[in-house]
Parts: structure tokens; sequence; C-alpha cells
């Protein structure tokens, strides 16, 4: 990275798992990930993390927008810095919005996550600060633990966690806004197919400590 | 408000304890805090029946102990309480007819308790954290919490068996004596040899059944080896998902409770994600981290705060009592 580059770099985020910073690419407003090496992670299990986890996303992001997935055009990969240029889109994350438009967002975030799996991609992070809403439009990001599967237990995977982000964050509007959620869900990917994604919910559920078996 | 003192009784699992804790304003002092451990034959687990009998032969020897080096007798009690569940049925049931015999018999109010809530509420007496977000790793538990809304949250779980479990069940095919966690630590300490190993992730939550058959595998080769790959691994998945966790609830405190907090390599990953996410790191101390009747007997005060105590015959044991359905008054 030169230095001119370096000056325009302004860290937005410092996530769990990579820092955002905003900067240019050549004259376009760019975003940065950069996954950075963790200290406290061996180095060898540390690069295949960060390596994988790099490719993988920026392949998944240009490849989901074949089935009209909106998310952030990428601009450019570097593996061995672990670092992805890509568009960057203005707009609040859904889960920063109020409680009546996170609901009502929530059927189109379901419609998004239909598509995905019915075209064989789980996303692997579904949050609420996942999803840009840039305008109308919703965009998805974070596919760094997105995976090529068909598999109805990947999907309820995705379902599952998705439901528990609004069982711990969004407590107030939970049954709304799964409702709403399965609404868009079962519009994108077809209700048989979301019957046998919910019925897996369940056995997940289940198997969970100490969930209400006994 | 008027001091109180309650004994608390704690027999989920292997631990059969008494402890006695004194409550003024809103601190506490524990004055006594007796362990008996059931030890299964090296390269077997707990069983459930054979530990349950060990607790009924040494609760009277455990109990008088504890009144003795607090300087107690039962008269001198103001209620009980005693680890309701999540636990080994079995077990859990010793310590509830142990708890419902003095409170009928002397007419003390009793509290059951559920057991993750007491490894929580005693870490976070011991240590002053006031709002963290707390990952509780034992035998019987791997989940990330924070307090929500009157009730503690999941932001993460293990999808399968627990971090206890992982190391337990390593080590006895290895056969050594359970718990096994010190063991396999030490055998780790002496290599720094990292072999690939299944590193699964999903969202905030972990797997640890695909490392747990790869880990056996790899063992013929090397247990050192193998030992090391297994906590980096391990550790690692965890500390992500903590990171996770950290970074989505934005909380500034953040408290490791449960026996597999006594783990320094563990530790020190979470100090260093700490650091990295300015955030007060927090440990239940070594002693007070594995399962203990102090941790019943502090929940059983916080409780008293509001109520009275449950009628006896609500008294039950509950196998499977998450605690994520706890609603919590004070």
């Amino acid at each position: 990275m030169s230095a001119a580059i370096a000056l325009l770099l302004k860290l937005l985020k410092k996530g769990a798992e990579a820092d955002i910073y905003l900067t240019m690419w050549g004259n376009r407003r760019s975003v940065l990930k950069i996954r950075k090496k963790k200290e406290y992670r061996n180095e060898v299990l540390d690069a295949r993390i960060r390596s994988t986890r790099t490719v993988r996303e920026a392949r998944m992001m240009s490849e989901v927008k074949s089935f009209g997935t909106s998310t952030p055009i990428v601009y450019f990969v570097d593996p061995k810095k672990f670092e992805i240029y890509m568009q960057f889109v203005k707009g609040p994350v859904v889960r920063d919005l109020p409680d009546r438009k996170i609901i009502t967002l929530c059927e189109k975030i379901g419609a998004v996550v239909g598509t995905l799996h019915k075209n064989g991609v789980m996303h692997g992070d579904l949050t609420t600060s996942n999803f840009i809403l840039a305008g109308k439009k919703l965009v998805i990001l974070d596919f760094g633990l997105s995976q090529r599967t068909e598999r109805t237990e990947d999907q309820a995977i995705d379902l599952r966690l998705f439901k528990e982000v609004l069982n711990s964050a969004h407590v107030g509007i939970v049954e709304k806004a799964w409702a709403s959620f399965l609404k868009g869900y079962g519009r994108a990917a077809g209700t048989a197919a979301r019957e046998r994604v919910i019925s897996q919910v369940r056995v997940i559920e289940g198997r969970g400590r100490y969930a209400n078996v006994v | 408000m008027m001091d109180l003192l309650c004994l608390g009784i704690e027999s989920t699992a292997h631990t059969f304890s008494c402890a006695v804790i004194e409550k003024k304003g809103r601190g506490g002092r524990i004055l006594s805090d007796v362990r008996k451990i059931y030890r299964p034959p090296d390269g077997e687990g707990i069983h459930p029946r054979e530990a349950s009998r060990h607790h009924a032969e040494h609760s009277p020897q455990v109990l008088s102990e504890c009144l003795a080096k607090a300087g107690l007798g039962i008269g001198d009690l103001d209620m009980v309480s005693y680890a309701a569940g999540p636990g080994l049925g079995p077990c859990l049931r010793i310590g509830a007819v142990v708890a419902r015999s003095l409170a009928s018999y002397y007419g003390l109010p009793i509290y059951p308790v559920n057991h993750a809530l007491g490894h929580i509420e005693l870490g976070k007496m011991l240590t002053g954290a006031r709002d963290p977000l707390v990952l509780l790793v034992s035998g019987g538990h791997t989940m990330i919490l924070a307090f929500l809304g009157k009730k503690w949250r999941v932001f993460g779980e293990t999808l399968d068996i627990t971090l206890g479990q992982l190391l337990d069940q390593i080590g006895r095919h290895a056969g050594f004596a359970s718990p096994c966690g010190p063991k396999i630590e030490e055998l780790a300490s002496r290599s720094t040899k990292y072999e690939p190993l299944p590193y699964v992730v999903k969202g905030n939550d972990v797997s640890f059944s695909g490392l747990f058959s790869a880990t056996k595998r790899i063992m013929p080769r090397g247990l050192e080896d193998a030992c090391f790959s297994l906590q980096e691994t391990a550790f690692s998945m965890v500390g992500e998902a903590v990171e996770r966790a950290l970074s989505f609830t934005g909380k500034k405190e953040f408290m490791v409770v449960g026996g597999v907090a006594a783990n320094r390599r563990l530790s020190e990953i979470l100090r260093s994600i700490c650091r990295r996410h300015g955030c007060r790191f927090y440990a239940s101390p070594r002693e007070y981290a594995g399962d203990c009747g102090s941790q019943i007997s502090w929940v059983g005060l916080l409780e008293a705060k509001r109520g009275s105590g449950a009628r006896l015959e609500d008294t039950f044991v509950r196998q499977s009592w998450r605690i994520d359905s706890v609603e919590v008054h004070y």
C-alpha cells in the first residue's frame, strides 16, 4: 500500500474477524477489509483461517450477484496480505434502525437469504449488522463464513443463527421480526423448502445443551 | 438491611460441596466452602449412579465440616439454597434431599438455584465485574452470555459437546483420570508443533465434535503435539466466538468462569482479546472456578432480596434447566 493511500485510511470498524477501513480505490470511495494477524492464534492456524476466508469471501460476493443478490462490488483482492478492496455502500445497518423498520426489513432479509439458499449458498454469519439499507436496496455483507451447500442442515444453521440474534439483540420484537423473516424466506425459497428448513431448526435447537427436552 | 447467613449445597456433577456465605448489604463473605469430589477410575467418565452414591455417603461429613469451619450451628443459619439444575439427575437429587431435610426440620426458607447462574454471580461478587460479557466454560457448559432485560441471554454456545467434555474425552481416550484438563494442559505445554485440525465456528456458535474425532486420529502420532494442537484450535474457536460477541454487544467488561477457566493458555488468549477490544478482563479466582457451594449460597442470598423462597412441594430438581429461562429480579 502506497503512502498516499495509507494517509486516506480511516478506521471504520474494528470487527471480530477483520478491521474495516474507509479508503480510495483509484478515484472511488472504497472499503478495505483486512483480516489482521491475531496475536493469540497459532501462526499456522491463523494464516490458514485468514487466507481461506479472504478468498472465499471475495469469490462469493461476486458469485451471488448472478442470483440477483446485492453485495458490494469487489475491486481488488490480495490473498497474501489478506485484504479485500470493495465498494463503499452508504447507509445504516439494519441493526441500528428503529424496531418497526427492522420488522418490515426482516421480510426482505428473509427473501435475500431464501434466494441464497435456493441457489446453494449458506451465508454462515447472518446478523442484523450484516445488512445495509442503501436507499431502498438491501445490501448483504460478510461472506467470510459462507459455504456452497445444498444441505437442509446448513440452511437451518443459518436460520437458527438469525433467530438467536433476534433473541439476544432485538428481544422486544422477536416474534414479529421472525414471522416477517419467514414470510420473505418462503416467498424466495418456496413454502415446501421453508417448512423443511424450519423443522430442521427445531431439530438443531433440540440438540442444544439443556434444551427443553426432558 | 439485615445480615444474612445462607448454606449453599452443590451436587450437580462430580462435586458435593457445602458453603456458608454471610451477606452484609451488597457484599458477601465466604465463611467456609468444603468440597468432596467423586473420582472415577482412570480412563473412565463420571457414572451418575456412582457419583450420587459418593455424594450421599459424604454429605453428612461435608455438611458438618462446613459448619464447623464457619464456626456455626445449623440454628445460626437464615436460609438454605441448593443447585436444582442443570446437572445429572441422581446427583442433583442428593443435594436437594439434604436441603429439603434441613429446611423442613429446622424451618429454614429454601431456594432452588440455577447452577450456571451460580458460576456467574459468584464470579461477579469475587471479581467486582459489573456488567460483563460472560464466558462460561465447564464440563456442562460452553456459553457466551450477557445480561439484558431481566435475563442472561445466550450470544453463542456449543452446538454439540462442551469444551470441558472435549478435553475430558480426549484425556480419557489417552487413559487419564478425569477431569483431564490439567493433564492435557501440561502435555500441550511441551509442544509447539501445530497439526492441522478442523476449526468450526458457525456465526457465534462453535462445534467441537469434528475436532474431537480428528484429534483422536492424530493422537497415535504424538500425544504432546495432539494436545497442543487440540488446545490451540479449540481455544481459538472459543476466542473468536467471544470476539464476535464483544464486538456485537459492545460490552466493556469480560469475565470467564467455570472449571476450564483455570487453563492458563485459554486465559492468555482471552486476555489478548480483551486488550484488542479495550475491555477489562476478569476471571473467577482458580479456587472458585470449579463447582462449589459458594456459588449456590450466593445466588440464594441474592434471591432472598425478593421473595421468601420456594414452597417445599416445589423444590424439584431440573436436569435441563437452561439459564436463559431464569428471570432475575435482584
